[in-house]
């Protein structure tokens, strides 16, 4: 038995069989095979299995075709495109820097405004005060006098407003400003209470030495 | 269209496969007629034994409920190859048989061939049925394939999950072992 090299016409056999091959094709092949015993006794052996595939049952189609439900569409489920996705988030992120945005401008002008006034409450006037529409001390601001804001929601609530701009005081306003602020608790110190330590007396041994 | 042996032009598998969608039910008819027998050659000569019939009735219950996802892009055919190797690998690790060779029943053998015929052919034919239960599963799905089926390597290597190099390599070694066992008989 010789050996054949042309690997390509082995593998093209079964297509001569089955007579799917091109005519040049089958032309080529049945040339080799008059040459070639070991082509040819493949050409037996794939015609022996080639037959042997009969031994199958063979297949009720009309009880197949009944077991077969009819048909139904698949609807793929609807997915939400990327770029559509994209949007959505961009959409998101721009909601949120308006709500942010708004919120920290709305801060700001509360802010300026609590700066501009300061509420001080006055426990001392609240006793005195006959009412929540007491308004208390008048700041005078160039001759004419300034209400001071007050939170009249707060009964008996007495406050001074300090208006920042003290040097458009005159100076019966100013003198008035300062006849109020001497009736004022002492305010809290701004800065902590000065600890005093108790030095067992070691460090300055050591310095002293 | 492909034409028939009696030239009336005969429907594709994918005009029939629109047919039946649009509720011919004579359509689905003709395409378990047209591929039924090919699915059970294939699982005969894949080792199968039993239950041939219902692995080819399920085959189809499985492509016909999922024919939407089938594209075109490869034969129905060979579509229907890969659902009935997947369903014969599920079996078989369900049933987690042997892989001795069962004789197949008189019942089982198709009446193509008149009687005098089938017994003369049987002895031969038993020959190579036990030379092909001595390649490996891999081996004897692509052979089978190849030379029963008349697929293609690139067919072959879609059904099995391979490539269409390693098919061609599985068909060298089965025909050399098939070979060697019809010799050493």
């Amino acid at each position: 038995m010789n050996k054949c090299m042309e690997r390509d016409i082995q593998e093209m056999l079964p297509d001569l069989l089955h007579r799917t091959l091109a005519a040049d094709a089958r032309e080529r092949i049945e040339a080799h095979l008059a040459t070639c015993d070991k082509c040819k006794e493949d050409l037996e052996v794939l015609r022996a299995v080639k037959a042997a595939a009969i031994f199958a049952p063979s297949i009720d189609v009309d009880r197949v075709v009944r077991q077969i439900p009819p048909y139904r569409k698949i609807v793929p489920v609807r997915e939400i495109p990327a770029r559509s996705r994209a949007v959505a988030w961009l959409v998101a992120a721009s909601l949120a820097v308006v709500v942010a945005g708004g919120g920290s401008v709305l801060l700001l002008q509360q802010n300026q405004t609590n700066r501009r006034t300061a509420i001080i409450h006055d426990p001392g006037v609240q006793q005195t005060a006959a009412g929540p529409e007491s308004v208390g001390p008048v700041v005078v601001r160039g001759g004419a006098p300034l209400q001071p804001r007050i939170n009249t929601a707060l009964p008996h609530a007495h406050a001074l407003a300090l208006v920042t701009d003290v040097e458009g005081l005159s100076d019966t306003g100013l003198r008035q400003l300062m006849n109020d602020m001497d009736r004022f608790d002492a305010l809290p110190a701004a800065e902590p209470e000065p600890v005093i330590s108790v030095d067992s007396g070691d460090s300055l041994d050591q310095d002293t030495r | 269209m492909i034409p028939s042996p009696d030239n009336r032009p005969e429907e594709t598998d994918m005009e029939l496969i629109d047919r039946w969608k649009a509720g011919d039910s004579r359509a689905a008819t003709r395409l378990v007629g047209r591929h039924s027998q090919a699915l059970a050659r294939f699982a005969a000569s894949a080792g199968e034994r039993e239950g041939i019939e219902e692995l080819v009735q399920d085959t189809f219950v499985r492509a016909f409920a999922s024919l939407d996802s089938f594209r075109g892009e490869s034969s129905l055919r060979t579509w229907l190859f890969t659902i009935e190797r997947r369903l014969m690998l599920d079996r078989r690790r369900a049933e987690r048989r042997s892989r001795e060779t069962v004789p197949v029943e008189e019942s089982d053998h198709v009446s193509e061939y008149g009687a005098l015929d089938s017994l003369i052919a049987e002895e031969a034919q038993e020959r190579v049925r036990r030379s092909l239960d001595a390649l490996s599963p891999t081996q004897r799905e692509v052979f089978t394939l190849r030379v029963q089926q008349g697929l293609s390597y690139k067919e072959i290597a879609e059904i099995v999950g391979s490539t269409e190099g390693a098919a061609r390599v599985h068909y060298h070694n089965a025909i050399q072992t098939v070979k060697e066992f019809l010799r050493d008989e």
